[in-house]
């Protein structure tokens, strides 16, 4: 709205002079004000910064083994100069692994894994999830009894199990893994988009699409969906966290992503049993996790209460 | 009122229904010694003695045995096909354990006999609760020395880490293969003690030659040349573990001194794999199982360092881990196309152990088609008495196994087993047949051991993991025994054993008075029948866990009457 414009209707109509805020900038100065919001919203930044950044951070190819390359032990801990570290023996700020690589560079690049999965795998849930739960609360009848009912069956399962079931049946690696966190997290998404479209339905807005025969899909797609993202987009933040975690416990059974990849899952898997000889190797990717994990949270939490109408004071 | 009587009709009926599922299994289900005791069949009414016997119509079938037989209630005599003079120490070995004739029949060679075995050893089995322990009790009417500790427990778990952490905790006595980064640890702890084993085993990186390109010899030599097995050795394993020059290790007889495998040289087999067209672009696999074993004690580790190894000379291998006996089957039905990594862990200390199990005519297709000039000399040095005799076709052997290179013999691992300090008498057996007997934990009443796995099966004829045949040692006993400590040949159910001048006729005179776990007392029908259930292919006690009775071939050339 440019300047003059606003003048020239200032005196027709006084009411519109301020400009009203929308849902969304709403939504961001009451998620700017939410201090536990912005930490996460700092660590998912460094986050991402040092996903993108990963190789230019790591000091070694994450998946080199420095056996005959410098004069180290196989599963050393950390050693950092300024930290005391003699000078003479090369600097490794988390330690090494049992193949003698880099346990830092390696945490670095399995950040982007972590992130890929997570923002993948619920993106995709999220898609097929949403497109069942808008046709299901829409349509209504049978259709959403049948659809309803397959989610249901799915939600039974323990989810951690039915992606151990599929990644199973599919064989072990990333791509799988992905795919099998992306199903088995659909039933949420399905059922928040169900609950949030069999309310809008019966909104004045729809009522009245409706009764001048505006066709269905643009009712579904232009009216109700854009209404309904909000849970949608909390939940997704949440449910990015929870894939994670799958995504390492997966790999922690050997079943997500494969050696010598480094996924933060499979390096705690495969050190398991040196937590009390070398814990440095359990420690720092426990860590990455619960930092990432925690991030997450503390967003899609901020977000929650920033978008939640009924919350609102 | 006709919505409660409707409720309350379907709570009845989903009672019923509750109730039928579980009522039968019920008693079954409960742990009860009491009835595990009585399973066991009956000892058959003393009555004449009838002489088993069991014949080859010819030698043709390709295996050692001619013919089985009971010369009297007391003597068993062998009649070999060829000479074999590691027939006592083959005889010793497990598998090869006595079981009670009228059990046998009893159990159909299958079913109890897997979960209740009945034998005369030391210790007599009181309960197996699956997936958590084994619970043995002191055998009151021992022949021998009666066990020191009243009972004794098995239990397992795969994680090193929580196998000492129990072992200082003190709820178990001994633990088999602590980690190798743990071994400072155990040895620094007063309260604790380590007993080691000498790398009687092999780690090896086995190929199949039935799928290309490791059908081409030059291509296997290449990668032997590419593995630096220095490296393994020095970076992944425990002190006194050593590189292996060979699949026989140095402690035992068939080692050839002075042999050497091919050193080191990645330019090299890069440069034959790119004559032979495997470079550019060879991608495989590396498969192998996640336990540990004496001879790899961190799998997951090593075979990372392949891996990066095979990049290093541009070779994709993808890491695929297998469940165990599932590994093990594909590896003996020859089904893994990529490189596999498998050990052996010696069971009785000779050459036939080692070569003749993984390269003789009898072996599996674990490594594709055999070699016949290695069966050649194989057969020669196996079918001859003095080992001065034997040593020279053994040295052909191992020089053949360097061309053929079906395998990468990469370690000899050391390992051991770790015990609470005031365990008397603890020591860790070569060939991994602690006898727990003969250990006293400290005037306690119960020895508790925590090993890798759990066992598959207790008829130990069908086993041929070493988790499963130290269990079947404390209860099962074969015709002769092995010396704890120095593996040499003793007598055990049979007090004296002689052979003709050719060693093809051995005769086996039995202990007097032996008494089965049941109450039976030991004759040589059950030695016949013993055997011949294994070596009969057609007999219709020929039935095991699966029926594969690995070791009898293995040991013994072939089955008799084996479906084709």
């Amino acid at each position: 709205m440019s300047a003059t414009a606003a003048t020239a209707s200032a005196s027709v109509e006084p009411i519109f002079n301020t400009k009203p805020r929308g849902l969304w900038s709403t939504a961001f100065r009451r998620l700017f004000r939410r201090r536990s919001a912005i930490i996460g919203m700092i660590i998912l930044a460094a986050l991402i910064l040092v996903a993108l950044f990963a190789p230019v951070l790591a000091t070694h190819d994450p998946v080199k083994s420095l056996i005959g390359i410098e004069n180290v032990q196989k599963r050393q801990g950390p050693c950092i100069h300024w930290l005391g570290c003699p000078a003479d023996q090369p600097q490794h700020y988390f330690g090494l692994d049992g193949n003698v690589r880099d346990l830092y560079s390696r945490i670095l690049f399995g950040a982007r894994l972590s992130l890929l999965v997570g923002i993948v795998s619920v993106g995709f849930a999220i898609v097929i999830g949403a497109f069942l739960g808008a046709i299901s609360g829409y349509v209504g009848g049978w259709t959403d009894n049948l659809i309803m009912g397959l989610m249901d069956i799915m939600l039974a399962f323990p989810s951690l199990i039915l992606a151990i079931a599929i990644v199973t049946v599919l064989g072990p690696g990333l791509i799988n893994t992905l795919l099998a966190i992306g199903i088995v997290s659909i039933p949420i998404y399905a059922r928040i988009m169900r609950s949030s479209v069999l309310a809008i339905k019966q909104q004045d807005y729809v009522m009245a699409d409706r009764s001048i025969g505006v066709p269905t899909r643009r009712i579904l797609f232009g009216n109700i969906l854009p209404n309904a993202l909000t849970p949608l987009i909390v939940q997704g933040t949440l449910g990015i966290a929870v894939a994670i975690l799958d995504a390492a416990a997966l790999s922690f059974l050997g079943l997500g992503a494969q050696p010598p990849t480094p996924e933060w899952g499979s390096m705690i898997g495969q050190e398991r049993n040196q937590v009390f000889t070398a814990p440095h190797l359990i420690i720092f990717p426990g860590i990455a996790l619960i930092l990432t994990v925690l991030g997450f949270n503390l967003l899609g939490d901020g977000l929650r209460d920033a978008l939640d109408v009924r919350q609102r004071s | 009122m006709r919505k409660s009587i409707f409720l309350l009709s379907v709570a009845l009926i989903l009672a019923l229904v509750i109730g039928g599922c579980v009522a039968p299994a019920g008693p079954g289900a409960a742990p009860e010694p009491a009835a595990t005791q009585a399973a066991p069949a009956e000892a058959a009414p003393a009555g004449p003695f009838e002489p088993m016997s069991m014949a080859a119509e010819n030698c043709d079938y390709g295996g050692l045995f001619k013919s089985i037989e009971a010369v009297d209630q007391m003597t068993v005599k062998f009649t070999l096909c060829q000479p074999d003079p590691a027939f006592p120490a083959k005889v010793a070995f497990s598998s090869f354990a006595i079981n009670d004739a009228d059990y046998l029949e009893a159990t159909g060679g299958g079913g109890e006999l897997i979960e209740k075995p009945n034998g005369t050893g030391p210790y007599k089995l009181v309960d197996w609760l699956r997936g958590d322990q084994i619970i043995f009790e002191r055998n009151e009417e021992y022949w021998g020395e009666p066990a020191i500790a009243k009972t004794l427990v098995f239990r397992w778990s795969a994680e090193s880490a929580q196998r000492l952490v129990e072992l200082q905790a003190g709820t178990v006595d001994g633990i088999d293969n602590p980690g190798p980064d743990d071994f400072a640890v155990i040895e620094a702890d007063p309260n604790l003690q380590l007993a080691k084993r000498s790398g009687t085993n092999i780690f090896y990186i086995g190929m199949n030659n039935t799928y290309p390109p490791f059908d081409n010899e030059r291509v296997r030599q290449a990668f032997a040349m590419a593995i630096d097995r220095q490296r393994i050795v020095d970076n992944f394993y425990p002190p006194g573990s050593s590189v292996a020059t060979q699949f026989m290790p140095p402690s035992i007889f068939g080692y050839t001194e002075g042999l050497t495998w091919y050193d080191y040289n990645p330019d090299e087999a890069k440069k034959i794999l790119e004559e032979e067209g495997v470079l550019p672009g060879f991608k495989t696999t590396i498969t192998y199982r996640d336990v540990v074993r004496g001879y790899l004690p961190n799998p997951g580790v090593v075979a990372q360092d392949i891996q990066a190894q095979l990049a290093d000379i541009g070779v994709e291998a993808e890491i695929v881990v297998m469940e165990s006996g599932a590994f093990l089957d594909a590896a003996d039905r020859g089904e893994i196309d990529g490189f596999h990594m498998l050990g052996w862990g010696a069971d009785y200390p000779d050459a036939t152990n080692f070569l003749d199990f993984h390269f003789g005519p009898g072996a599996s297709a674990q490594f594709g088609e055999g070699f016949p000039d290695i069966w050649e000399a194989l057969q020669q040095g196996a079918t001859r008495a003095l080992p001065e005799e034997r040593q020279p076709f053994y040295d052909t052997a191992n020089e053949l196994i360097k061309q053929h290179v079906p395998m990468i013999p990469v370690a000899h691992g050391g390992n051991g087993a770790a015990f609470k300090a005031d365990v008397e008498g603890a020591y860790a057996s070569d060939i991994g047949a602690e006898q727990f007997a003969l250990m006293n934990p400290g005037g306690r009443d119960t020895f508790v051991w925590l090993q890798n796995g759990e066992p598959a099966g207790l008829y130990c004829a069908d086993e041929s993991d070493g988790e499963a045949l130290r269990a079947c040692e404390q209860v099962m006993q074969s015709l002769l025994a092995y010396e704890p400590g120095t593996g040499d040949v003793v007598a055990s159910l049979a007090t004296e054993w002689t052979a003709n001048d050719d060693l093809t006729e051995w005769v086996f005179k039995l202990r007097e008075g032996v008494k089965f776990h049941n109450g039976a007392t030991l004759d040589a029908n059950d030695v016949v029948l013993s055997y011949v259930v294994q070596w009969d292919a057609s007999h219709p006690l020929h039935v095991g866990r699966d029926g594969s009775f690995t070791y009898f071939p293995g040991l013994f050339g072939a089955f008799l009457n084996a479906p084709e």
